[in-house]
């Protein structure tokens, strides 16, 4: 390691754009190999990441997030437990999902029946229906990433992931 | 793999990559990796997974979000990756979407904290400190501790440097070195302002350092 590695040009001017013949790849790599011991990727992490691929499913078409209150809507002053609404959209296909502490639930516009699995990582989901008019409830509320898998009419499509 | 010269590239679509060093993974491969993914190659999935989680996890970390939310968004990005591999537009550009993914997912976490409560500091330094992690025990054998207690300070000092330095540089603190597009669409900061502001962080963490009396 390069301890001469020192600021001095630094003394002088001080300006923003590396001046002064300090070069701070050393410093950085140095960073780089404390990150790799004291704040590494933690390898549950890395696990869920590979087993994810098991998510990719070119056959299912995704329902983009189109309205999330979280961000589209302005806050209740003082509500603690407003249900966080969320509108998805594939073509013609809209996807309304209402999540509280009571659990979930949901319609599927045009108006259709649908099978539906609440995904919360690669592995199966709860399975829901919906009935002739779109409705659906579940009961646990999503905690942590999830999305919707909906099967209506010989189409599958997928929700975006999100965080609930 | 394209090997890259040190130092005099032509103008390339590299430019933007600061230094070339060791284990410098050419992003090049990136798009082909992804191309494989999706052909269903779970190899080329995993060589993404490794090649890019540091990225997405420094992203993360850099807006220091509690541990819980952290490793929500982490999740939440590599499984909105999978389900969108095949509809990227610009598969050599992954590391980009996934930082801009990350940068998005932290910034509406941070904002529906901030109707809640104040969010605090996830107390690193007193986890650092305290928690001792395999990689802490291995450290702490008599061979390395001084490396160990020199880490522990440039640690220290990076964490107190202001909130802009310390976010920056912990994304570029990735392993490998994240290109300086993959660095904007994670903090969304114009590409051309990185590299002078990197230079400042990294002044000023050597200061801070060499007042401590570490070198």
């Amino acid at each position: 390691m390069n301890d001469d590695d020192h600021i001095l040009g630094d003394d002088h001017g001080g300006g923003a754009d590396g001046a002064g013949g300090f070069d701070g790849g050393v410093l950085e790599d140095e960073l780089r190999r404390a990150a790799a011991v004291l704040d590494p990727v933690p390898d549950v992490l890395c696990q869920l990441a590979v087993e994810a691929y098991a998510l990719h499913d070119l056959d299912a078409r995704v329902a983009e997030l189109t309205f999330d209150s979280l961000l589209d809507a302005l806050p209740v002053r003082g509500a603690v437990d407003v249900p966080r609404m969320l509108t998805f959209q594939a073509g013609e296909l809209t996807v309304d999902v209402e999540v509280s502490g009571d659990g979930l639930m949901g319609q599927v516009m045009p108006p259709q029946p649908a099978r539906i699995e609440v995904l919360r990582g690669p592995g199966p989901g709860a399975r829901l229906t919906a009935d002739d008019l779109g409705r659906f409830t579940g009961d646990a509320p999503p905690t942590g990433p999830f999305a919707l898998r909906l099967r209506t009419g010989g189409h599958v499509v997928v929700t975006e992931w999100l965080r609930a | 793999m394209i090997v890259t010269g040190s130092g005099t590239l032509p103008s390339t679509a590299y430019d933007d990559v600061p230094y070339t060093r060791g284990e410098f993974v050419d992003r090049a491969d990136v798009g082909v990796l992804v191309q494989s993914a999706v052909d269903g190659d779970a190899s080329a999935w995993k060589a993404l997974v490794e090649g890019l989680s540091p990225l997405v996890w420094s992203v993360v970390r850099a807006h220091r979000l509690s541990d819980a939310d952290g490793h929500e968004v982490y999740q939440t990005v590599w499984f909105r990756f999978a389900q969108h591999l095949g509809r990227i537009r610009e598969p050599d550009k992954a590391g980009s979407w996934l930082a801009s993914t990350a940068r998005h997912e932290c910034l509406k976490t941070l904002r529906s904290l901030s109707r809640l409560t104040v969010t605090d500091d996830p107390q690193l330094l007193d986890r650092i400190s305290e928690d001792g992690s395999p990689e802490q025990s291995l450290l702490d054998s008599e061979e390395a501790a001084a490396q160990s207690e020199r880490i522990r300070r440039l640690w220290q000092e990076f964490e107190r440097l202001g909130d802009r330095c310390r976010q920056l540089l912990r994304v570029l603190m990735a392993s490998p070195p994240p290109s300086y597009q993959e660095v904007s669409a994670a903090l969304g900061v114009a590409v051309g302002s990185i590299g002078p502001l990197r230079q400042r962080c990294l002044r000023r963490l050597r200061a801070r350092l060499d007042a401590r009396g570490t070198s």
